[in-house]
């Protein structure tokens, strides 16, 4: 758990803005700026000191509260090491960088969004804002579907090494893992969706009722303040760029 | 003769949460072993710490004369065909024959030998007429079953099944045991994790008993299964059949439903029904 | 008080030729334990789910005949991982996801929360994720979270397959009490051995029809025994070529020793 929790409303509206600026700002300078904050952020949540632990004689690897952080930092890095290559393929250098460094933004705070948003609190804070429990849900069930289907996918992994299938080994040995993996995921969550279906009907999640907030996120005027302070932002961003300095 | 399985003085923890503790026992080959205990006594890390999915903290399983230490679980797999709770979520081919077919493919035998242990894999488990099916197509009991027939057809020594009969009918649960004991006369080893007392009577003959991470008891299941005095305190209830033997005082305490019939039919012979 | 009342009910699942219910008469009053026993695929699953009118209006199919509710009712399912919210982060938060959607008010949610993990024996897991739990301790939760919303109407499809033994006894006893507070409790369970000191009637399904309708006596039926739903005291009885009638449990074997 982070110190500071952040409405979830505020994390989407800086997911939203950190993408949308990195497109907005001229490149490479702007779009570098994004992502960096972009990166810094994958750091963040769970990114907390613990008391006794002291980061300078420790290694960052084996400092517990910095693994998780690290962890997202590579999952975003990973994931867009394969845009660069393509885009090398088919631009020039510098092209290359404006896009790439774009694109790299995107996947960074997607990936700092999963982490961050507690998909419980998103469904409380919209169902306090006045949506209807069932959009809400669905909403935040895309958000908390990535673990789920992590959990599932090492799962199935497992099972399968134990029968003999290792996912190690040449390219041809991975993707045959990968095959196998991937049929079984996607098979098993389909067969799922129906009964889930039957099981959040009968938990009550259906239109028309107003559903109690339990828990609802603290909004404080600050945060909203700073919500609209972003969003004017991006929109200044974009006069600037499109229409005071068109192209240049 | 060596152990089919050999846990030795084993401990293991997730984080700070002790799972299991100096635990110790054996399984020969062709014995069937049931390994009992309440939700949450550690039966199912044993499982994972048998497929080498964990490593012990401390002690050693042995499979054979291998350390599961030395082992990654595609290694273990020639060994041990392990069955995990939920199996019928992780098939993954086209149809039911293929997925059994699976493992002793990945294992690297011979196309003729895969024909053949994939057949008598589906004849053991009844599932030859299903055998063209897509695995998804077929209700959630004859998808356990056709997990249960891929880790039969790997034919390995030692076979490790974790609550096998959970959705089964009566007549299903009646052919996985007669599978089991088939399997066991030709002596692949049994450890099998239930909480169905009766399955286990009809099924296995010796009971390990785990009780919060410990090693409780490991003796035969016969002698276990009729005392109820001993049974409760470790999270059992004793079986309607053991109940009935202890009840009646059946010559010989059976188990098992047949054996329970025959003692019967003799005390009637020798004494009329009132 | 006729809680639920199916009048000559027919199912057929979407794009399949034959009913999966055939003619089914079956009514359950408050108060009553009615207990649907039978081969797998004999009809008892999709009985609940007509039930619970999840069938046909939430997965589609056709039902001929009718079915009447006096009660909201709540469905327990056979997997309970599929049942979580997945919207919780505690235990006691995912049993009150259905409350919650209920709309009542937060002192009713709690009070109903509370009373439901400590019926499941689940106070000392409250705080605890969901996705940390075991099997049966997650079916605990499934069970509470189902209770919580109070309906009058509790439909359960294989409760206890997961639960052990001291799980299984506390829910046999649990669901006598729910009849006692005045529920109707219909349930389908291959655990037929419970079933005498849990039901007040015992239906036998058979290839979607109703086959006989008895006080759980039918389980120690010859016709029973030999479908392979007889208890295990009835069957071994018969096994042994004893004389019917054949006892139901233990207790009565005693009594009619050989």
């Amino acid at each position: 758990m982070t110190g500071v929790r952040l409405h979830p409303f505020t994390l989407l509206t800086i997911a939203a803005v950190l993408p949308a600026l990195a497109w907005i700002l001229p490149a490479p300078d702007g779009a570098a700026a994004t992502l960096v904050v972009a990166l810094v952020l994958t750091l963040t949540p769970g990114a907390k000191l613990t008391p006794g632990a002291s980061p300078g004689n420790a290694s960052l690897w084996s400092f517990p509260g910095w693994r998780p952080g690290l962890v997202r930092l590579r999952t975003a890095v990973v994931t867009a090491a394969p845009f660069w290559l393509f885009l090398l393929l088919l631009h020039d250098v510098p092209t290359t960088i404006a896009i790439g460094l774009r694109v790299t933004t995107m996947v960074a705070t997607f990936v700092w969004l999963v982490a961050a948003l507690d998909p419980a609190r998103l469904v409380e804070a919209m169902v306090a804002a006045g949506w209807s429990a069932s959009v809400a849900y669905l909403l935040a069930a895309t958000f908390s579907a990535v673990p789920v289907l992590k959990a599932r996918a090492q799962r199935i992994v497992e099972a399968q090494r134990c029968r003999g299938l290792s996912p190690r080994g040449g390219i041809p040995a991975r993707l045959r893992a990968l095959r196998a993996l991937a049929l079984p995921l996607v098979l098993s969550a389909l067969h799922e969706v129906d009964e889930r279906a039957l099981a959040l009907e009968t938990r009550g999640l259906v239109p028309g009722i107003r559903r109690t907030p339990l828990a609802p996120p603290p909004d404080p005027a600050a945060e909203r303040a700073a919500r609209w302070a972003l969003l004017l932002v991006c929109l200044v961003a974009l006069v600037r760029r499109f229409i005071v300095q068109p192209f240049s | 003769m060596i152990a089919a399985l050999r846990l030795e003085e084993v401990s293991f923890s997730y984080g700070s949460v002790p799972a299991l503790e100096r635990v110790s026992f054996s399984v020969a080959p062709g014995e069937r072993v049931a390994l009992l205990g309440r939700n949450g006594a550690g039966k199912s890390t044993v499982v994972r710490l048998i497929a080498g999915l964990q490593r012990p903290d401390e002690g050693t399983v042995w499979v054979g004369d291998w350390d599961t230490r030395d082992c990654v679980p595609e290694q273990l797999a020639w060994r041990v065909g392990s069955v995990f709770q939920h199996a019928d979520q992780q098939l993954f081919a086209r149809t039911v024959r293929d997925d059994v077919s699976f493992g002793p493919r990945a294992l690297g035998v011979g196309e003729r030998e895969v024909e053949r242990r994939t057949d008598r894999a589906l004849e053991d488990l009844d599932l030859t007429a299903h055998a063209g099916h897509h695995p998804y197509d077929l209700p959630p009991a004859l998808r356990k079953l056709t997990a249960l027939a891929g880790a039969l057809a790997s034919e390995p020594a030692l076979l490790v099944l974790d609550e096998p009969t959970i959705g089964l009918d009566r007549t299903l649960r009646a052919r996985v045991t007669r599978a089991l004991l088939d399997r066991s006369a030709g002596s692949v080893a049994l450890l099998v994790i239930t909480h169905d007392l009766t399955f286990a009577a009809e099924t296995l003959e010796r009971g390990v008993v785990l009780d919060r991470g410990s090693l409780a008891c490991d003796e035969s299941l016969a002698a276990l299964l009729g005392d109820v005095t001993r049974l409760e305190p470790l999270g059992l209830a004793p079986p309607p059949v053991a109940a009935l033997s202890a009840a009646l005082d059946l010559p010989g305490r059976p188990v098992r439903a047949a054996d329970a019939a025959a003692a019967l039919a003799r005390v009637a012979r020798g004494k009329p029904v009132p | 008080m006729k809680s639920l009342t199916l009048d000559r009910a027919s199912f057929w699942y979407a794009a399949t030729q034959s009913p999966a219910l055939r003619a089914v008469s079956l009514d359950v009053a408050q108060g009553e334990v009615v207990a649907l026993v039978g081969a797998l695929g004999a009809g008892a699953s999709t009985l609940l789910l007509v039930a619970a009118d999840l069938a046909p209006r939430v997965i589609g199919g056709r039902l001929e005949g009718s079915m009447t509710r006096r009660d909201r009712s709540g469905i327990v399912l056979p997997t309970p991982w599929t049942q979580i919210s997945g919207m919780a982060f505690t235990v006691w938060d995912e049993v009150a996801f259905g409350p919650a959607n209920l709309g009542w008010p937060t002192h009713e949610i709690a009070r109903q929360v509370n009373r439901a993990l400590e019926r499941l024996e689940l106070l000392p897991l409250a705080s605890r994720d969901p996705a940390t739990l075991s099997g049966g301790e997650l079916q605990r939760v499934i069970i509470a979270a189902i209770l919580a919303m109070d309906p009058g109407l509790v439909l359960f499809d294989e409760p206890a397959a997961e639960l052990d033994a001291a799980g299984a006894a506390m829910l046999w006893q649990l669901i006598r009490v729910l009849a006692r507070e005045g529920k109707a409790v219909l349930l389908a369970t291959s655990a037929v051995d419970a079933l005498p000191d849990v039901a007040d009637r015992v239906v036998w399904l058979e290839d979607g029809a109703v086959r006989a309708v008895g006080t759980p006596d039918l389980l120690a039926d010859g016709a029973a025994c030999d479908a392979g739903l007889g208890t295990s005291i009835a069957t071994v009885w018969r096994a042994g070529g004893l004389p019917a009638p054949y006892p139901l449990t233990v207790a009565h074997a005693v009594r009619g020793r050989p």
